[in-house]
This record gives structure tokens, sequence and C-alpha cells, in this order.
């Protein structure tokens, strides 16, 4: 699997707590709910049906944007190890039918000195069509790290 | 300090705490004493010079001695690195990693405090 930095981020991180505490965290929808959005942004209505070409869905209610809906299917699962999904396909691998920002992730677990090295990889379409959704004003709904980073460049340009 | 390539996760990670966001944004408005950082979070200094060792650590500020007072400066250069939207989608990551980890820790926490023996 090739990396393109140019639409490819990848995070990894030594995490003390074990895969299998790790995996529930992302399975549980309540437990989901919790940390994919932060604060003050509200997580609702997740669905995770976990196999392939089961739906991810979830709906965002972001503070002055409204309500984002989230619909994805994953590819690949891997219990306790592994998890691929995309934005482009619905439940079932039907083709997306809503606006969608175009992405693969996948996300996994090793277990590693006593605790868990979580790897999450999200591989973009063209830089392009990621520049053009973002003039368009699309929104992902997680947005509120990004606006505070906005904030603080924004800052930034008009500091003396 | 040696100049090199900003390392974002790095960045991020030091970007992900409203505390360290707070302190930034008053550096936006130019160098400030170590005092001046931590008066308005209410935090004790060791907590506050812990802090700042992870953005000095990030490349976001750098620190001098000056007289008896340690004076804190905004790198804007590093911040321009987290311009852009793939920076942005990265930080997006970075700040959800924080919570799961933080919650998956919580979580493990309780279990060992009460463990579900299932009777």
């Amino acid at each position: 699997m090739l990396f393109d930095p140019t639409t490819d981020l990848e995070v990894s991180r030594l995490m003390r707590a074990s895969p299998d505490q790790i995996w529930r965290c992302w399975t549980d929808p309540a437990l989901f709910a919790q940390w994919w959005a932060p604060r003050p942004v509200v997580t609702r209505d997740v669905v995770i049906d976990l196999r392939p070409g089961g739906r991810f869905a979830s709906v965002m209610d972001v503070p002055d944007h409204g309500e984002m809906r989230g619909e994805g299917c994953f590819l690949d699962v891997e219990h306790g190890r592994r998890i691929v999904w995309t934005d482009m396909m619905e439940a079932g691998w039907r083709p997306a039918r809503t606006e969608i920002f175009g992405f693969t992730a996948i996300v996994t677990l090793t277990p590693e000195a006593g605790g868990t090295r979580y790897v999450a990889r999200a591989m973009h379409r063209t830089r392009e069509v990621a520049a053009r959704h973002e003039a368009m004003g699309f929104h992902d709904g997680w947005g509120t790290v990004a606006a505070q980073l906005e904030d603080l460049a924004a800052g930034l340009a008009v500091a003396p | 300090m040696s100049l090199h390539d900003p390392d974002l996760s790095l960045i991020f990670q030091a970007l992900a705490d409203p505390t360290r966001r707070a302190m930034l944004a008053r550096l936006l408005e130019g160098p400030a004493p170590v005092g001046a950082l931590a008066g308005p979070t209410g935090l004790a200094l060791p907590t506050v010079m812990r802090h700042l060792g992870v953005m000095e650590a990030a490349g976001l500020i750098e620190t001098r001695k000056e007289g008896r007072s340690r004076f804190c400066r905004l790198r804007a250069e590093t911040l321009r690195a987290t311009e852009g939207w793939l920076a942005g989608q990265r930080a997006l990551w970075e700040a959800r990693t924080d919570r799961l980890e933080a919650l998956a820790l919580a979580l493990e926490a309780e279990d060992a405090v009460r463990p579900d023996n299932g009777s």
C-alpha cells in the first residue's frame, strides 16, 4: 500500500489501553458517540454493522451548522485487529448517493509493550477534489479543532 | 535548537489541548512572561511548565530567560505548517485519537475498580 503524502495521512500512537478496550470503544455505538466528535458536537444515531458491506453511519449535531449525516460502508473487519471503511459506498457496497468527502480509512490495533499500537490511516481523493469541497463549504462536522486552528491561523495573518 | 521540518504529530498533539491553545492565543498578541500565561489558567506552575514544554518540543513556541523571568514567544512559522486541508484532516484524526485513548483508559480503570465477575 503506497503512501501518498499529498492525499494520505497517518496517525500512529502507542496507547496504554488494551486492544480489547480500544476495540470496545470503537465498535460499541454508545461508546463510539463519546469520542468520535469533539464537544460541543453531539454524535447520535450511530449504526455500526460490523461486517464487510455493513453500514457505518452517524448523525452529528454541530452548533451553528446544524445536522451532519455521515454514511459509509465497512470494507473489511478483522475482529479486534482491523477496520476498513469508506464513505464512497453505502451499506451493501452500493455507490454513495449523497455528497461525500471521498476517503478510505484503515484502523489497525496491534498489541505492543503491554498496550496497543493504534494506527489510523486515511486516504483521500485528489487534493483538488478535497479543496473544491472545502471551497463549496462542505463540512464533515468534526471540525472544531480545525476551526480553532483556522482561527489561530487567521489571528496570525492579522498579527503585526 | 536545530532547524528542521515541523513534526505535524507533535504539533497537533500540542494543539489538541484547550489550555495550550489558550496560551497560544495569548502569544499571538506578542511575547509574554510565563507568569502572564499561567495567570488565566489557574494551574500550578509545574503544570504550566509542562504545557509549555510540550509546545516548545513541537516548535510552536520558544522560551528565553530574561533576568528573573522566562519569556515565551510564538514561532509563527510552525503554526503555518498546520494550514491546508490535509493538515486540517490530520488535526481531526489526532484529536479524535486522543479522545479514544482517554475513553479506553477511563474504562480500563473502571473495570479494575469494579471487576465484572458475572456471578
